[in-house]
């Protein structure tokens, strides 16, 4: 779900006095999900290459629903820094893609850069992404290479990213680090809610957007943070099937319900129907042959999942009535 | 973004998706100005370029040079003939659509008879290619088998629904959404909506440039695509008759069971054989039970929506 507009509103945003009227040409959006983070730091050290580059930037800090420690030092910031940063806070958590999609309607960045609370990457990799959005790209991630993290980590994460080209057909390879910059029109094109956020080089690709890969230096992790817990590793399977299902076939789910189904019906057919025959003529008993079961089984449940499927295809055709299969590049009249 | 002024609204949109058809594009073009430049009321031909990986795009726009009466669409990433129609249809003025193949298999030469046949009260003409000049293995049998058994299902009799040429009238697409891929059930899913629909016999040429792009694959996808088609052209204001329709034959497969075994399922027995018969006749009941509460979802869905609230259909402002 995205987020209820009357949620947000009830959030208590401190904007540095008036929105302004210039636009800057890059807007850095942090969104900070943990009590302890240090987004102090990115600002800094950011600020610093964006300084050296000579582009205008701004900074906009979204809260999730955090308080506290980090909330007290960036306040403290907006005064060191007039006019180069914005503040919101949620006053619950609603995840890092409800966090993007409110700082879009404060930033006022052509080029939008997101970047995890702390430090994940050398700083200066900044101008990495810049000069790929320079060179024409629409979207510029990074690969952190060489990785500074413990193996298991990189091994989970490789194996992600490997399931994840499968599976999205979008060859990317490190959705793990949000550290990236991307062009307005964008975001204006995706819908961002729930894992949507992780996913966007991905989702942009698929929408026929130009993403390009750069590698980067890794820090080492921030925190510490030790291995990841089962449960990481089942959130991120169950928001990759999501994506993928959602992706490729919330036009035509009876595809994917179908093809599920049509193979297991399929295969509980050809038992049963074989197990029946073989009993007609060869007076092989059915109740010695289990396989009987299991053929019917299967049969009754590969056409359940079909029946799913139609009423899938039934909540489209009814609901989503202005979803569109195609984006239009440009029109010659 | 160049508004047309008022007499320049054509009555004919042609819509031709294009995918890398560098090689047709030429001859293309010039059959269909030869064919259009003699309609009357005027024409607009729309090219849409579903991202061509050859250089098509620059073929078209070398093509439109000038000629305010063809409009070309570039899509940003390939995304299927249906959504390219799609969004040729959505862009079209004209009050009769006519979609086309840009692969030079379907005659434009046939498209002033298509559209003649209009004015004798019919929504739709669907073309017919009663002498295909393709494969017999791969695009013909699929083919027939697939479109016997939607005219048989929606009674609708086009024996060629999946032909690209037709003629149509544009209020047919009010409302509508195309997705998936709808482009080849256009026929059915208009007759489901009370369209007047008919069919006439159109040329049909074997491919002189490119390659074919479909492969047998599709069979699975294409009996997939009849299920949601005949749900949606004929049953989509009652969804649950359909899931009715489909639990049928469990019923009747746990009755054949429940008459020829009502020993075995009430009686008392040693034997593994009678709880087989249990499970024989339990599990095809169970699946028509769930398709009863599937249909239930679904009546739900379409509740909720309001495709089908009196000012859908009428046309008229909401």
């Amino acid at each position: 779900m995205s987020v209820p507009s009357t949620a947000t509103s009830s959030g208590s945003p401190v904007e540095s006095g008036a929105r302004p009227a210039r636009d800057v040409d890059v807007s850095v959006v942090i969104p900070v999900t943990r009590a302890d983070s240090r987004p102090e730091e990115v600002i800094h050290g950011l600020s610093e290459e964006l300084e050296a580059r000579g582009v205008s930037y701004e900074f906009v800090l979204v809260f999730d629903g955090v308080a506290g420690a980090a909330f007290a030092q960036a306040e403290a910031l907006l005064e060191l820094a007039p006019g180069k940063l914005k503040m919101i806070r949620f006053q619950q958590p609603f995840g890092e893609s409800a966090c993007l999609a409110k700082a879009l309607d404060v930033a006022s960045g052509s080029v939008l850069v997101t970047s995890p609370a702390y430090l994940q990457v050398e700083p200066g990799e900044i101008n990495l992404l810049l000069d790929g959005i320079d060179e024409g790209a629409d979207l510029t991630a990074p690969i952190r290479h060489p990785r500074v993290d413990a193996l298991l980590n990189r091994v989970q994460s490789w194996a992600f990213n490997l399931v994840m080209r499968r599976v999205l057909r979008a060859p990317m390879h490190d959705l793990n680090c949000c550290f990236r910059a991307m062009r307005r029109k964008v975001l204006d094109d995706v819908t961002l809610y729930g894992d949507v956020y992780r996913f966007l080089p991905a989702i942009a690709h698929r929408t026929g957007f130009r993403v390009t890969e750069v590698r980067v230096r890794h820090k080492a992790e921030f925190g510490g943070v030790g291995l990841f817990g089962i449960g990481v590793y089942v959130r991120r399977f169950i928001d990759l099937v999501s994506v993928a299902f959602l992706s490729r076939f919330t036009l035509r789910p009876l595809r994917f319900f179908g093809a599920i189904g049509g193979t297991l019906a399929f295969i509980g057919g050809v038992m049963t129907v074989g197990l029946v025959i073989q009993r007609l003529m060869m007076d092989t008993a059915l109740y010695q042959r289990p396989l009987f079961l299991l053929g019917l089984l299967l049969f009754v449940l590969g056409v359940q999942v079909i029946g799913f499927g139609l009423v899938g295809e039934i909540i489209i055709y009814t609901q989503a009535r202005n979803l569109r299969e195609y984006r239009i590049d440009r029109i010659y009249e | 973004m160049s508004t047309p002024t008022e007499q320049s609204v054509p009555r004919l949109s042609v819509v031709v998706p294009i995918y890398n058809e560098a090689g047709s594009l030429p001859q293309l073009h010039e059959e269909l100005l030869d064919v259009l430049g003699r309609e009357v009321g005027g024409f607009e031909l729309i090219y849409v370029d579903d991202g061509s990986k050859d250089d098509s795009q620059a073929v078209l726009r070398g093509l439109r040079k000038g000629d305010h009466r063809v409009r070309l669409i570039c899509l940003r990433h390939q995304a299927g003939q249906t959504a390219a129609l799609a969004a040729g249809f959505e862009e079209a003025k004209g009050e009769i659509l006519v979609p086309l193949d840009g692969d030079l298999q379907n005659d434009p030469a046939d498209i002033p008879m298509l559209v003649a046949r209009l004015d004798d009260g019919f929504d739709m003409v669907a073309g017919w290619r009663k002498d295909r000049r393709d494969g017999w293995l791969v695009r013909r049998i699929p083919s027939i088998i697939a479109n016997r058994l939607i005219s048989w299902v929606t009674g609708v009799s086009v024996h060629d629904t999946g032909c690209t040429l037709k003629a149509f009238r544009m209020s047919l697409m009010k409302d509508r959404a195309l997705y998936g891929e709808q482009h080849r059930y256009l026929p059915a899913l208009f007759a489901g909506t009370g369209a007047r629909v008919t069919e006439m016999v159109v040329h049909h040429r074997p491919r002189r440039f490119g390659e074919s792009k479909y492969g047998i694959g599709r069979t699975l996808r294409v009996i997939l695509d009849m299920l949601t088609v005949t749900m949606i052209s004929s049953f989509s204001q009652r969804p649950l008759r359909y899931f009715l329709f489909l639990a049928m034959p469990f019923f009747f497969a746990s009755i054949l069971v429940g008459i020829t075994a009502p020993r075995e399922l009430l009686g008392q027995s040693e034997y593994a054989i009678d709880t087989l018969a249990v499970l024989a006749f339990m599990l095809p009941f169970m699946a028509c039970a769930y398709f009863l509460l599937l249909g239930l979802l679904a009546e739900l869905a379409v509740k909720a929506s309001d495709v089908h609230s009196p000012h859908a259909d009428s046309g008229g402002p909401a």
